[in-house]
């Protein structure tokens, strides 16, 4: 608006007539201002920074396997049997990022207006802490969401330009593409929620990411302990990591139990239900020891470690007090 | 029609102790202020009424509902916090433009809103700077211009001069007055100065102690028998005598003499009494009532 015109005809104060859309339109501001939070849009450019490394991070492994893809056949020659890594494998590749990312960004959408007292401007507007926290959780999803899919459909466009017969490869795997839907919600709703309810229960951003990637950071090498090696029983393997395909888990330093222990790694439980998905044999020894439960295990323990924090971050805003 | 603010037999209890208890205010439109000291039940009356808490018991309504229950009854309603409330980060405009969105309206009406009014509290061309950047001044004028964006029918006020100074409290008192006069806007204001509330309301409810001890048109709180402050160098005591002797009953405070003024003829007394006493006058002005000398007036205070 031109400042000028509004010092020389000060117009007094008008009342706005306009429409007034009420709850909706409410709830389409929350969402819409939580991913511009978690963007850094309108926050100056050092706000940007971090989500712009993470995009390109994710992107990266997608554009790199799709590149693999389309040189295979020039090199190794059209029919090879060569293990290119597919769909399945792209969200174990870039979990860890989302994981991070979730871990760092999402805090911001909730720690600062609670920090600020914005919050209490937002609860006296014709909205309630449900629509506010579910305007959050929907925005910050729908940006966990945005990464995952931008990787693998750049992964599928590489593989259809890169197959011989782009039709055919059409044909034949176009299941992928509802199977990677699929995981990447999975994905996505597993690293939103729990970092936004561990932010529901501080005011200072560092504390939420540094407790959340102490969660996962944590629980990897406890989970590896548990389920690495017996070394008395097992000379030659003295680390799991250098296990081969195929040559079959060495014995476990807790037996039986270490299927159940492998559950401990937080970072991998939405990648077993991707592993279902997919239908993959995983390489790690971790995914492969708990891939010998049965399907709803970790399925349930998925379901609980994601239901569960959403209704921590839902009951916690609802007895927020002023 | 319905008053725009109404509480019958409202109390709030906050474990074991009670803010409100059992009062019952009404207010229509104008600019009514909420007089008491820190503690009297202020914020909590005003949290009431927003829906930001439950009644213990009895009810409050906006025009007619109870925003406790339904969340529409805020639509028309704004609020300025006395705390801190504002994101450091964002400019003005982008913030209020949000807000005005989040009370509905949509986002092509809600920039121009927002500059209209942040222009209004007087914020041109700063309002493109982050809020983090402003003088406690302009922030009190950002946390007033979101209360207003989405154009209410009414706006309660929680302290809006505290922690401003002189010239930036009349400054925000002479705003208020405009947006209760020109703009049309109904206003609470809540306030433990009577200088604020009587300076810019036509009526006044005085908390204290989570009770209404008195209401009533600002008038009511300022003809009622009014103080007249002497200032003089010398001969106090002659002075107090020589009023007594014309019938004027005068106290020493300090080094003011202080008469309880009942009628006009009085200056013609006080006159001869200055002369009498040889008293040198400095000053001679009428004291406004404090808060303190309601509350003392006050069959509970």
């Amino acid at each position: 608006m031109a400042e000028p015109r509004g010092e020389v005809f000060d117009l007094g104060y008008r009342h706005y007539d306009g429409p007034r859309e009420g709850r909706m339109r409410a709830r389409k501001a929350l969402w819409a201002n939580g991913v511009r939070t978690a963007l850094g849009l309108g926050r100056g450019s050092r706000a940007k920074v971090l989500p712009v490394l993470f995009f390109v991070a994710a992107i990266i492994p997608a554009v790199v396997l799709a590149l693999v893809a389309s040189q295979v056949d020039e090199v190794v020659g059209p029919g090879a049997q060569v293990d290119i890594p597919s769909h399945g494998d792209y969200y174990q590749i870039i979990s860890i990022i989302l994981l991070l990312f979730s871990a760092i960004i999402a805090p911001e959408l909730l720690c600062p207006d609670r920090r600020e007292g914005v919050i209490y401007l937002y609860l006296v507007r014709p909205l309630t802490t449900t629509d506010y926290v579910a305007g959050r959780w929907l925005a910050f999803l729908s940006i966990t969401l945005a990464i995952a899919y931008s990787g693998q459909v750049i992964l599928f466009i590489g593989f259809v330009l890169a197959a011989a017969e782009p039709f055919d490869y059409l044909r034949d795997n176009w299941l992928d593409v509802p199977r990677f839907l699929a995981a990447g919600l999975v994905v996505a709703l597993f690293t939103t929620t729990i970092p936004l309810a561990v932010s529901a229960f501080t005011t200072r951003r560092a504390y939420a990411t540094a407790f959340v990637i102490g969660l996962y950071f944590i629980s990897f090498p406890a989970a590896g302990i548990l389920t690495g090696c017996d070394e008395e029983t097992d000379q030659r393997r003295p680390a799991p990591q250098v296990e081969e395909l195929g040559s079959g888990p060495c014995e476990p330093i807790t037996g039986d139990a270490a299927k159940w222990f492998g559950l401990i790694d937080l970072g991998k439980v939405p990648i077993h239900i991707n592993d279902l998905i997919f239908n993959e044999k995983s390489e790690s020894t971790v995914a492969r020891l708990v891939q010998e439960l049965p399907n709803g295990v970790p399925i349930g323990w998925y379901l609980f470690l994601t239901a569960g924090p959403g209704v921590v971050l839902w009951w916690q805003y609802r007895k927020i007090s002023v | 029609m319905s008053p725009l603010l109404e509480a019958k037999g409202l109390t709030k209890r906050y474990g074991h102790t009670l803010a409100l208890e059992n009062i019952d205010i009404r207010v229509d439109e104008g600019i009514t202020g909420l007089l008491g000291p820190n503690g009297a039940g202020k914020s909590t009356a005003i949290k009431l009424f927003l829906g930001l808490l439950r009644p213990t018991a009895g009810s409050a309504e906006v025009m007619g509902q109870r925003p406790y229950e339904s969340v529409e009854a805020r639509g028309r309603l704004g609020y300025m916090p006395e705390h801190d409330c504002l994101p450091g980060a964002i400019t003005a405009s982008d913030f209020l433009a949000h807000m005005a969105q989040l009370s509905g309206i949509p986002p092509r009406h809600a920039r121009t809103r927002a500059a209209d009014v942040l222009r209004h509290v007087g914020l041109a061309e700063e309002r493109y700077r982050a809020i983090g950047q402003y003088s406690t001044g302009m922030k009190q004028r950002v946390k007033l211009a979101q209360s207003l964006v989405h154009d209410p029918a009414m706006v309660l006020l929680d302290e809006p001069t505290s922690g401003l100074d002189p010239g930036g409290r009349e400054e925000m008192l002479e705003l208020i007055r405009r947006i209760g006069r020109e703009f049309g806007i109904s206003i609470l204001l809540s306030s433990h100065l009577m200088g604020d509330v009587e300076s810019t309301c036509d009526r006044i409810i005085v908390l204290d102690g989570g009770h209404v001890i008195e209401e009533g048109p600002v008038s009511q709180f300022t003809q009622e028998t009014e103080t007249l402050v002497i200032d003089v160098d010398n001969n106090r005591d002659e002075l107090v005598a020589a009023l007594a002797t014309r019938g004027i009953q005068a106290k020493l405070e300090g080094l003011l003499v202080v008469v309880e003024q009942e009628n006009e003829e009085q200056f013609d007394a006080i006159r001869d009494a200055l002369v009498e006493a040889n008293a040198r006058l400095r000053r001679m002005a009428p004291r406004r009532h404090q808060l303190t000398d309601i509350f003392r007036r006050s069959p509970d205070g």
